[in-house]
Formats: C-alpha cells, structure tokens, sequence
C-alpha cells in the first residue's frame, strides 16, 4: 500500500494490488466497520465476541452475566494482568520477554520468605528483586547486542534455579492468613484488593502511555528502531527500562498472587507465560513488535480472563482451557505469519487456473 | 622468564585466527572440565558415572532434535519434550499390544507427525516458530489430558524382560544410543542436501529463498528429524522406566535448550554441528553432576546452568561483534 502516491511508475504487481484494493474497498462500504476492524479496536471486538459466544453457550441460565463471574474474571485479571502488561510492552518494542514466568516465581517466593517479617518488606523485596534482574537483563540486550530470546532464556532457567535456591527447594507458607483473605475480599461486588492493584497499574500505563512521550518512542523503538535511533529517542534506555518494567510487573504479579494462595513454592507458579503471550496477543499486541497499547492489552487480558472463568462457570472440563488457548494462539501464529497472504493469493491463481 | 614464554604465547595467539582461537578456547574449557570432574572423588565410580551417562542420554537426544530447528534458523522449540512423552506413551501403548519393533515404529511416527505439522506452518506460512511450538506443547498437554486423565501406563510384566536397557561396553545402552544419534544427525547435516540446504536456509531466508532452495520442504524435513529424534527420546525413557506419562519429560525441554546454547549453536540460525550439541550437553551435564558430588543441594543446578547459559549466550555475542 505503501507504494500508492510515490508517482513511480507502476509495475505490473503495483496495477494488481491497485485493483485488488478497489475491490476491497468495495466489499467494505461502510467508514463505520472499517473502523470497528481497524487493529486498535480489534482487542475489544474479540472481547465482545467471546462474551457473546460464552453467553450463547450458557444458554440464558445466567452463569456468564453473572456477578460471580464478573469477580472471578477480575480475580483472573489480576493474576495474569501485571505480567501480561509487562510481557506485552516489551513486545510493542519488539523484543520479547521469556523470563517473565520464572520472574513471577521468583517475586512470589521472595516475597513470601521475607513477608512473613513485614508485608511491606516482602512486596519491597519482590520488587528489588524485579526491578535488579530485568535492568540485568535489558543491560546485557543492549550492551552486547544480543537478540533477548536467548538472554530471557538464560533468565528464565536462572530466576527459576534462584527461586528454588532462596526456597531451599520446598514449599514456603505466608503465615498471616488474615491478609491473605483480606486481599481476595470482595470490594463493590466485582473487586478485590488484588484485582485493584492491577487496575490501577494499567490506569497509570494507559495514561503514561497516551499522554507522554514515552508511548511513541515505545511504538517507534519497536516499528523501526533505526529510525527512532536517528530521529532521537533513547532505544537503549527504553529497553533497558522496559526490561525491568516487565520483570518488576512480573514480580509484583507474583509477590500478589502468592500472598493471596498464603504459600509459594518455585515450581507451582511458573504457569504464566502461556496466559500472558496470549493476553498480550488478543490484546492487538504485534509478535513483530511496533503495534499495541496498555488499552487494547487491558481488552486482551479481560478476554483472557473471561474465558478461563467463563469456561469454569459453564463446568468446562479442565483441559478445555488448554484446547482453547492452544487454538487461540495457533489462529494468531498462522494470522500474523509473513507468508499467509502470499500463500493464499498462490492458492486462488492455482484454482482460477484449473 | 616468565614475560618471555607469555609474550610468545600471546604472538602465537594473536597469529592464529579467530575460528582456531576459539578452538583453543574450547578445548581448554572442555580440558578444564575433565580436570574438575576426575578431581572429585566418586566421580569416576560406576553408579554416579552410569546414572550421568543415562540422564545426558535422555537430555542428549532432545538436544539433538534441537539442534535441527535452532540450525534451520527457527529458534528453539518448547513442544519436543512433550513430544517425547506422547511418544513415551504410543510406545508403552503398541508394545504392550503388538510387540517392540511395532511400538518403535508407532513412536517414532507419532513423534514425526506431531513436530512435521508444526514444522508445516512454520516452513509455509512462516508463522513464528516460538508461538507456534508453545501452542503445540499447550495442545499436547490439553489433548492428553482427555485421552489418559492423567494417568501412566505401565508396560506389562511379560515384557519387561526383553526390553532394552542392559550395558554394551560398560555404558548404559541409552548412552550408545545418544553417540549413534549424534553421528547420524552429523551424517545428515554433513552429507545429504538436506543439511546443506538447513544451512544456507538458517543463515539467510530471503537469500536461500532467492536462490530457489527448497525452503518449504527443508523446513518440514527439519521438523520431521527433530520429531523423530525426540521419539527416540520417548522410547528410551519408556524402556528404562518401564512406564509413561506426560510428566516425564517436563524438565529435559529447558536442559535440552540449556544444551544447545551452550554448545554454542548460534541462536540465530545458519552454524553449529551435532558435535557442539554433543560438547554442550558433556559440558552442562559434566557441571552439574560435579555440583551435586561436592555437596551442591539439587536446587543450585538450574540456578547455575542458567547463569553458564547467559555467560555463554554473551560470550558468543562478543565473539561474533569482534
């Protein structure tokens, strides 16, 4: 598309895409629903057809529109959320952040073993924690120039071993079961402490992200980082510091959800990856990096979360879960693949010409 | 004196060029860790060696099969250890009902079949290979989780006799098995078109793509290896435990790729050998087993090979920058 307008003269594939355009212009009068499938409002669409599904599935016994569902999905949020809106901001700069499930671990297990001395010591620790092992690794990405899936790699294996190591290997137990109660409490119907904290950090990301610079250098390291290079932003420092904004989420996720459950242990919380990868997906969170915002992150995570409470509500067996977000994240993978529009252009010229 | 021998030292090692120096490098690290390993005691007595042999056998084969993704310029994949249970599985099953050689086969066919589709995706559409294999790791667990409600089959006592799981030159079987491996898999990257072409296709899409190479077939091939590969995998965990179930292989995805990073297997595709995989794995396996004899509790073992697995990922960054 990008072709259109440079007054070159247009070659023959030029000519092809030009009435291919037309043509698609045409099967879609309307501004309003090119607008509705534009990629930012994507998220939301996605969120109200898997509502709708759910609802359809329920069949008016009133288990989805429900305000137990509507808490749960919060509950869900809050677990999966902070680590989702690191993992997916660093994905909007085009790297990506494999370390975010050992993080978790790690954050929870630290903040455990210290918060049983003070609860504010342990969510302090935690954060430390976070906050020191993302720079570690944003540092080693941009100083030596390495891709971050092999840093992440080693810092996944490395914040999974440190879990085990500060736990002795066993399960640690949050003495103070009041609190933990306390967090899961339910607040105006739909809330919960926990589920406000993670509200209010995607508030603040939202707003940090619209309404200061850091939203489009964000997007510009992430859409071409030669180009932000040149026209001035920090690249270094964004990754650096998106690096540790990921892990420290990633921990902070962690740190809540372990204080809730009233135990840790290094090998029980390392199921957050998967959820994040596909919230940061449906969140309208490009794998090629340049493309999302904590808005559309924010729809992704509560679709996420509506599905897995939603499924339990409707007595889903456990594994349906699995199938769905395996489908989910196979649908995207093919979606987002380079080759599919070429594939399938290939493929329609070969029956046109049979 | 001793400025005179380092000096000449440091004009020969300025004289040799970077792929020899690295050489030197790695058979000093390789030396290093001989040294450290013959140094502590009980490491060289039967039961510790047979245990190491068996368990870098089982990692060694996954690694293996990783070695044909990583080289082939996909990254890594997070489904082949799942892979390797599912075939663990087909293998108790069909043994139990239609004898050893059809049990093989049918682990090997399920392994191959699992990681060829993913391998379909990936070399035609080119849909992220990351994405993609954790999806299939997602959908193996879910899918098996309904066919066996977690359950572990066991082989049946009348067989368990002539599995095999003896010794063959004082090595435990598994361990002959994985050496095959490694030379085969050479073989294949050495010899055949195939591995010529996972090369050129691993360095360089676009350019492998221009040149007409099979870009889509060689992909596909690639994955069919690494799943058959970790069938093998499948059958001798299988074979030695007499049983299977889908935890068995939960821990050797992450050792396996802990393997291939340090063996030095560049990430990005396009170099390495089966060799390197092999040093690597001897290299890690060789580290933690030391720990463990010097009285390193269990859980220091990832903490380190993680922290081995970032120093060598920068290490190599370094090399290729210079």
């Amino acid at each position: 598309m990008s072709n259109h307008g440079h007054g070159g003269k247009p070659g023959p594939t030029a000519l092809a895409s030009d009435t291919s355009a037309r043509e698609r212009a045409g099967a879609i009068p309307v501004p309003m629903l090119a607008r509705l499938l534009s990629p930012e409002f994507r998220p939301f669409l996605i969120f109200i057809v898997a509502l709708g599904g759910l609802t359809l599935v329920d069949g008016g016994e009133g288990r989805i529109l429900s305000s137990v569902t509507a808490f749960s999905t919060l509950q869900y949020f809050s677990t999966f959320g902070l680590v989702a809106l690191g993992l997916g901001l660093t994905m909007v700069i085009g790297e990506f952040d494999l370390s975010v499930s050992g993080v978790f671990g790690l954050g929870g297990c630290v903040a455990v073993l210290y918060g049983n001395e003070s609860i504010w010591l342990g969510i302090a620790c935690a954060l430390g924690v976070g906050i020191a092992f993302g720079m570690a690794q944003g540092f080693i990405v941009t100083r030596f120039g390495i891709g971050s899936v092999p840093v992440t790699l080693g810092g996944l294996l490395t914040a999974n071993g440190l879990a085990y190591v500060v736990t002795q290997n066993r399960t640690v137990s949050f003495d103070n079961i009041d609190l933990a109660l306390l967090l899961n409490e339910s607040i105006a119907t739909f809330f919960s402490i926990r589920s406000l904290v993670a509200i209010a950090f995607f508030v603040i990301s939202i707003f940090v992200f619209f309404s200061t610079r850091i939203g489009r250098d964000l997007t510009a390291t992430g859409s071409n980082r030669r180009a932000a290079l040149v026209s001035g932003v920090g690249v270094g420092r964004i990754i650096v510091c998106s690096f540790a904004f990921s892990a420290t989420m990633s921990a902070l996720g962690g740190a809540l959800l372990s204080f809730s459950l009233a135990s840790a242990s290094p090998a029980g919380l390392a199921d957050v990856l998967v959820p994040a990868i596909i919230a940061s997906i449906l969140g309208g969170i490009s794998l090629a990096g340049g493309m999302g915002n904590p808005l559309g992150l924010a729809a992704g995570v509560v679709t996420l979360s509506l599905l897995r409470s939603g499924l339990n509500a409707l007595a889903a067996p456990p594994y349906a879960n699995d199938v769905a977000s395996a489908l989910i994240l196979f649908a995207v993978a093919i979606a987002d693949a380079p080759y599919l529009l070429r594939r399938f252009t290939a493929a329609t010229a070969w029956l046109h010409r049979n | 004196m001793v400025g005179v021998s380092s000096s000449a030292a440091r004009t020969l090692w300025l004289r040799l060029k970077a792929p020899s120096r690295l050489l030197v490098v790695r058979v000093a690290i390789m030396l290093a860790l001989a040294a450290l390993a013959l140094a502590t005691p009980s490491f060289l007595s039967a039961p510790s060696l047979t245990t190491l042999l068996t368990t870098i056998s089982f990692v060694g084969c996954l690694a293996i099969a990783m070695t044909f993704v990583t080289i082939g310029g996909n990254v890594m994949s997070f489904a082949l250890g799942a892979t390797a249970a599912v075939s663990a599985m087909v293998f108790v099953v069909v043994l139990n009902t239609a004898g050893y050689a059809s049990g093989v086969a049918a682990a090997l066919v399920a392994g191959a079949v699992i990681t060829g589709l993913q391998g379909c995706l990936i070399g035609f559409l080119r849909a992220n290979p990351i994405i993609v294999s954790i999806a299939a790791s997602v959908l193996i667990y879910g899918v098996a989780q309904r066919v066996t409600s977690n359950e572990t089959v066991h082989v049946s006592e009348t067989l368990i006799q002539s599995l095999l799981k003896g010794k063959l030159f004082g090595a435990p079987i598994e361990f002959i098995v994985f050496l095959g491996l490694t030379a085969f898999g050479q073989a294949v990257l050495s010899f055949t078109t195939f591995g010529r072409n996972l090369f050129y296709i691993g360095s360089g899409f676009r350019a492998a793509e221009a040149v007409g190479l099979p870009t889509v077939r060689t992909t596909i091939l690639a994955y069919v290896w690494a799943g058959l590969f970790a069938g093998v995998t499948g059958v001798l965990l299988a074979s030695r435990y007499n049983q299977a179930n889908m935890e068995f292989a939960l821990r050797y995805d992450y050792d396996a790729i802990a393997a291939v990073l340090v063996g030095g297997i560049a990430i990005q595709g396009g170099s390495g050998s089966m060799l390197r995989t092999f040093a690597g794995v001897a290299a890690v396996s060789t580290i933690q087993i030391v720990l463990l004899l010097h009285g390193f509790r269990e859980e220091w073992r990832l903490f380190i090979t993680g922290l081995i697995v970032l120093a060598v990922v920068v290490l190599y960054s370094k090399r290729q920058r210079q």
